[in-house]
């Protein structure tokens, strides 16, 4: 028989894989592979003007914006330009998933905001232990880089958009 | 990859005082340490084969379940193997312990009689007048004095051991909600340091505890074909033997191979050759261990100095006898981690501004609702 909580916990739990089907970045992953991200997310809750991370820091991790607005500042003015504002299913931080370096931009709640973080010593170990996971989410985060590389390429005149 | 900086003097002190702290506070629930800790090394390797199942389409609990149950019935087994075995073969056990320990008795006694005989200054050098001239009685004194108690121990223990698997189970199905339960409850300024921290505490407990077991298992193999080679009875429960005993760094290699010396003289007490042959054989796997095994395995896991490792050993010895032999490495090493990693995290002032920040803003918003 099970115990009370541990159905609600259930409950929870489908209701929380559903949620992740529904981001971009895990849209190829099945509902066996979406569980085991899952428990490799952590979700965090940002008041309004709240600093998520500053530009210059270390960074450990990927932000995936869930709920609210995060708004993006940067002193560099082609990155500013790249992904001004990010909104739910959007994500941030990404190049912290592949190296050890100073984050570029500043993150700032815009408003209430619930985002999940994916962190990267925990995604190298998914990698490590099933590649499949690790090639979809991978993929998808590519385009996404893709894309704002090819924005920040257009914005400046004198090179060519490859 | 960015070098931290090394801990300074404060904080190693800092980090001695808490790991004596906790070794003391562990002397007194040895019962459920221990198995704890055998619990995690569970942990650590079964984590594994539990994911193997689940990517076989096993649910994660299910699959936490089956593992976990397979490890109990293992224990279950070998428990009820040795309760019986302890029963039955005690008085065995007690005669064959006397004939090793006046086995090695007699080629110590021997040993000096040679060098007495080649060195005559020695004959009135204190080490040879000690030596005792009724070598039975010292023998059945000490098994006498020591190999009840040491029974009466394993019994005692056998039980809690059971927990292991029971532990093991906890962690499996619970321990990663857990961890995200304790992060989630930190606040958001210093939620990727908390990452950082549980990262490194747990590569370091990781690295350790399954580098122990691979580094066990290669010193048994290595030992046990090396003394099978030679001709000395049970060389693989005298090569695991040793092996465990080398968990207790440099001490635990030197009871080691006295242990292998003592049977060996015991086994060919006319054959020097034999017993030299077992000396250096453990010395050899001594050297393959320290500078090939152990760089494969453990490697610089837990990054403490031998110096301090070895004042360590004492200190861990003093506080919770020979418990603290074994646990005063890891609880170390984790404890070096966290303090390292906390101090960075509270003299970083970006991320205390951050933190400051976010109080402020708490503050102000039901004041703006």
């Amino acid at each position: 028989m099970k115990l009370p909580f541990n159905f609600l916990r259930a409950v929870a739990d489908d209701q929380r894989i559903e949620n992740l089907k529904g981001l971009s970045l895990f849209k190829r992953l099945t509902a066996r592979e979406l569980r085991e991200l899952d428990e490799l997310l952590h979700q965090r809750s940002y008041q309004k003007d709240e600093v998520i991370f500053d530009e210059g820091d270390v960074g450990l991790g990927l932000y995936i914006v869930v709920s609210g607005r995060v708004l993006i500042v940067s002193s560099h003015a082609a990155l500013q330009r790249v992904a001004p504002e990010c909104g739910p299913g959007d994500f941030f931080g990404e190049l912290a998933l592949f190296e050890e370096s100073q984050r570029t931009a500043r993150a700032v709640a815009g408003e209430p905001t619930q985002v999940l973080a994916l962190f990267r010593s925990e995604f190298f170990s998914l990698l490590e232990r099933d590649r499949g996971i690790g090639v979809k989410i991978l993929f998808e985060l590519s385009r996404t880089v893709v894309g704002r590389v090819r924005k920040v390429l257009a914005s400046q005149s004198h090179l060519p958009v490859v | 990859m960015r070098e931290e900086p090394e801990p300074g003097v404060l904080t190693w002190c800092v980090i001695i005082l808490v790991t004596c702290l906790i070794l003391y506070l562990f002397e007194r629930v040895l019962w459920l340490v221990v198995p704890g800790l055998l619990a995690l090394v569970g942990y650590y390797c079964l984590q594994p084969l539990v994911q193997v199942l689940v990517r076989a389409g096993l649910k994660q609990r299910t699959a936490g379940k089956v593992v976990t149950g397979l490890l109990f019935l293992v224990m279950a087994l070998g428990v009820i193997l040795l309760l019986s075995l302890a029963v039955t073969r005690a008085a065995g056990w007690k005669a064959v312990t006397a004939h090793y320990v006046q086995g090695g008795l007699d080629f110590l006694g021997k040993t000096e009689g040679l060098l007495a005989e080649k060195m005559p200054l020695l004959k009135s050098s204190a080490l040879v007048r000690s030596t005792p001239t009724n070598l039975d009685a010292v023998a059945g004194q000490f098994v006498d004095k020591y190999l009840g108690r040491v029974l009466l121990q394993m019994v005692h223990w056998l039980p809690s051991l059971l927990l292991v698997p029971y532990l093991a189970y906890f962690i499996l199905q619970d321990g990663n909600r857990l961890k995200k339960h304790m992060i989630q409850s930190v606040p958001n300024a210093f939620f990727e340091k908390t990452l950082l921290l549980f990262d490194r505490v747990d590569r370091s407990l990781r690295s350790y505890l399954i580098g122990l077991m691979k580094l066990t298992f290669l010193d048994t193999v290595c030992l046990g074909l090396g003394l099978w080679f030679l001709g000395i009875s049970n060389p693989l429960l005298l090569g695991l033997i040793a092996a465990v005993l080398a968990w207790v760094p440099y001490v635990g290699s030197a009871v080691g191979g006295l242990l292998v010396t003592m049977v060996a003289a015991t086994d060919f007490p006319s054959e020097p050759v034999t017993i030299y042959g077992c000396v250096v054989l453990f010395i050899c796997v001594r050297l393959l261990d320290d500078f090939v095994f152990m760089p494969m395995t453990v490697g610089r896991s837990l990054r403490v100095h031998p110096v301090l490792s070895v004042l360590m050993l004492f200190l861990g010895a003093e506080m919770a006898g020979p418990a603290g032999l074994l646990l005063v490495l890891p609880v170390l090493g984790v404890v070096a981690v966290i303090t390292e990693t906390l101090g960075q995290i509270l003299t970083d002032q970006r991320v205390r501004a951050r933190y400051r920040q976010a109080r402020q803003l708490q503050r102000t918003m039901p004041e703006a609702g």
